[in-house]
């Protein structure tokens, strides 16, 4: 059976999330390469299952979708985004079932029989009547998504909701606990399983009797939040990892509209036609903490060392296996070569040498804090009272060079020399584009 | 492990919801084991819960997806937890007031401030927790890193005094709000996704005029994060240009000259 895809949904999201109202529904449409009729089927979806998600809750965020998913940190700390992780469509029937099954299960300790009889008894009337097979097989898929648990001891087998976690913690526990999995869910990564951690703990303390604005008193500034879309591929890299097997799968290149001449191509969502199939041994991902991004980092026999975006992987399949001793190869190979990837540049390394200058104002130096915080390897040594020096090797300057434009004044490119006057140029044309701000001073 | 699993699915999470059951999936308990590793967990929870947890999760997959992913150009991180965000959330919660004791920016330290305790505030970017606070003498709304805290201890206040400084709280966080527009230099359109992805951690929301093929922009901000948004901008170089935001043009024009000065060039 084919595994159900959500790259379209993923996809639909992301547009939604990064480009949010900007286009029309024919030109959202036109840009992921679907119809409008398809548009409008996919957005009624996303719709319904928020307000379904919604209903009593305290969040009304959302309900202009299709204006794009407009970010208010102030609002809530509540993914929005996370919706995508419930899109799994399901006959109702069964919704029904396992929710029945589960309910029954939460305090007792119930055998399979038990619980046919309350599916008996407590199904909708218009609805048939599960089998004992049909329970003994949700029964199964419980067990295995790990939500109950069979208790020790012979036949008949008796289950119970595996809850202890909640459960077993005193009121101010479950706090401390709610609280642990807000804040690493947000500041680290990966983080979806944590965001839907959060989501029931949140339920289990409004259950105890808290407020709902009990959850609501942390706030995560410059956050990335559509860093969880790319993470749905992460378990099944992390599965081709762990078997040193390779990937298959269609790559839709954010960057490809840079080859070509029409400035109306918009790389972001390109049609499928346009993807190219490609084959990978996967060796390691890589999150950009600059875009909050996702990339893949894979060999392949022909070019070597691959770098894919996340965002671009569509309809990824699990291939045949290497050795173990080739994929050691490999990797230990592409760590080398990262080694001094700012990102995941691999050109020929470059020493760069910059000067920067402590602000004037006395107080917190933020330049120097800013420099030890995001300068990764670089070392910095003493100059004069005012200035510092910053050296780095590495890989390409491509994507060190914004890092190093954003402190503006504060920094000064010294070495190589063509870096430093790609840099007076560049100040120049920016100089240039608020000239008429100048003139009204 | 599949992020879709059908356990997830909306009709589900809501059915179980008006039954008040609770649907605790391994991968979620697995997430959990593989995060209690961290340094933040001893100063999240005390000992004993700690060890409640862990021995509630010993049977967990082991396996860490932390071990295939390299984190590139993260800002070193100063702080995950600090030990009075456990002290200062209760408070939060109870909508009690505070007085706080705290070092100030230029050394020095302010001692016994009265105020109400608001939001407890992570900057993703300096990796550093701050208190948002309302100072109750000074009517102002203050910001102060966690890390300066000297001492904090709870006040008593009323449930309607709460209240009237809440809303306040709120009027004063709107008032603080900037715009702003960006707009994406055609010649760089192939570049979109990117500079969409830059501008993603930001409120915002973007307009395209497909006559002219030119995306703007719409970013609202707080006064305080102008310095934050100026960096992002030079960041993006001249893939970018503010159209509108008068003091962020000022600033910007002033970078760029500041910025030749420092290498001998002139006007």
């Amino acid at each position: 059976m084919a595994r159900e895809s959500f790259d379209k949904e993923i996809r639909f999201l992301r547009m939604l999330a990064l480009a949010g109202g900007a286009y029309s529904r024919q030109q959202f449409a036109d840009r992921l390469g679907i119809s409008v009729h398809t548009y409008d089927k996919t957005l009624r979806y996303l719709k319904e299952m928020l307000s379904t998600l919604q209903q009593g809750g305290p969040q009304e965020h959302g309900n202009e979708l299709s204006e794009g998913l407009r970010y208010n940190y102030y609002e809530s700390a509540d993914p929005l985004l996370l919706f995508l992780f419930r899109a799994k469509s399901l006959k109702e029937t069964e919704t029904i079932r396992l929710t029945l099954l589960l309910t029954a299960l939460q305090s007792q300790e119930r055998t399979a029989r038990d619980l046919q009889d309350i599916c008996s008894e407590q199904m909708p009337v218009d609805l048939p009547l599960p089998d004992e097979k049909t329970v003994r097989g949700d029964l199964k898929y419980l067990e295995e998504v790990g939500v109950i648990v069979r208790l020790s001891g012979g036949r008949p087998y008796r289950y119970i909701a595996a809850n202890d976690l909640i459960d077993r913690l005193s009121d101010d526990e479950l706090l401390d606990l709610f609280d642990y999995v807000d804040v690493i869910a947000n500041t680290q990564v990966p983080s979806v399983q944590g965001y839907l951690l959060r989501s029931t703990l949140k339920k289990a303390l409004i259950k105890r009797g808290y407020h709902p604005d009990t959850m609501e008193t942390h706030r995560y500034k410059y956050h990335y939040h559509s860093r969880i879309l790319d993470e749905a591929h992460l378990y099944t890299i992390f599965r081709a990892i762990r078997h040193c097997r390779r990937l298959h799968f269609l790559y839709l290149s954010p960057k490809k509209g840079k080859n070509y001449a029409s400035q109306n191509t918009n790389p972001l969502f390109e049609r499928e036609t346009e993807g190219v199939a490609q084959s990978t041994l996967p060796l390691r991902v890589v999150y950009d903490h600059q875009y909050g991004r996702w990339y893949l980092i894979g060999h392949s026999p022909r070019l070597g060392l691959m770098k894919f975006r996340m965002e671009g992987l569509t309809q990824i399949e699990e291939g045949e296996p290497v050795s173990e001793e080739e994929f050691a190869r490999r990797l230990a190979a592409a760590q080398a070569q990262l080694q001094h990837s700012w990102v995941t540049d691999t050109l020929r390394p470059v020493q760069v040498v910059a000067r920067f200058f402590n602000p004037d104002r006395s107080g917190a130096n933020f330049v120097r804090e800013r420099v030890e915080a995001q300068g990764q390897w670089g070392t910095i040594t003493e100059e004069s009272d005012s200035t510092f020096l910053y050296e780095i090797t590495v890989n390409g300057i491509y994507e060190i060079k914004p890092w190093l434009r954003s402190f503006g004044s504060s920094c000064e490119v010294l070495e190589p020399a063509w870096l430093r006057r790609e840099f007076i140029a560049e100040w120049k044309e920016i100089r240039n584009y608020y000239e008429s701000v100048r003139e009204d001073f | 492990m599949n992020l879709f699993e059908k356990i997830f699915n909306y009709q589900i999470i809501s059915r179980l919801d008006e039954t008040g059951s609770f649907a605790l999936t391994a991968q979620e308990r697995t997430w959990l084991r593989m995060t209690l590793n961290h340094a933040a967990s001893t100063e999240a929870f005390a000992p004993d819960t700690l060890g409640k947890l862990e021995e509630i999760l010993q049977n967990e997959d082991a396996a860490d997806i932390r071990n295939i992913i390299i984190e590139k150009a993260k800002s070193r991180e100063r702080q995950i937890y600090h030990p009075l965000l456990r002290v200062l959330r209760r408070i939060i919660m109870r909508d009690q007031g505070i007085r706080l004791t705290y070092r100030i920016k230029h050394g020095g330290i302010k001692s016994n401030q009265s105020g109400f305790p608001y939001k407890l505030e992570y900057n993703m970017v300096k990796r550093e927790w701050y208190l948002l606070w309302y100072n109750t003498r000074h009517h102002a709304l203050m910001s102060t890193k966690l890390q300066n805290i000297v001492a904090a201890e709870e006040t008593v206040l009323s449930a309607e005094r709460a209240d009237a400084v809440k809303d306040l709280l709120r009027r004063l966080l709107e008032a603080r709000k900037e715009h702003a527009v960006i707009e994406i230099i055609p010649a760089y359109n192939a570049e979109l996704s990117r500079i969409l992805y830059a501008f993603s951690c930001f409120e915002k929301s973007v307009s395209y005029d497909e006559g002219s093929n030119i995306y703007r922009v719409h970013v609202t901000y707080l006064a305080d994060e102008s310095e934050f948004l100026l960096s992002k901008l030079r960041f993006l170089g001249l893939r970018v240009r503010i159209v509108e935001g008068d003091r962020l043009k000022d600033r910007m024009s002033e970078s760029a000259s500041k910025a030749l000065s420092r290498y001998g060039v002139g006007d």
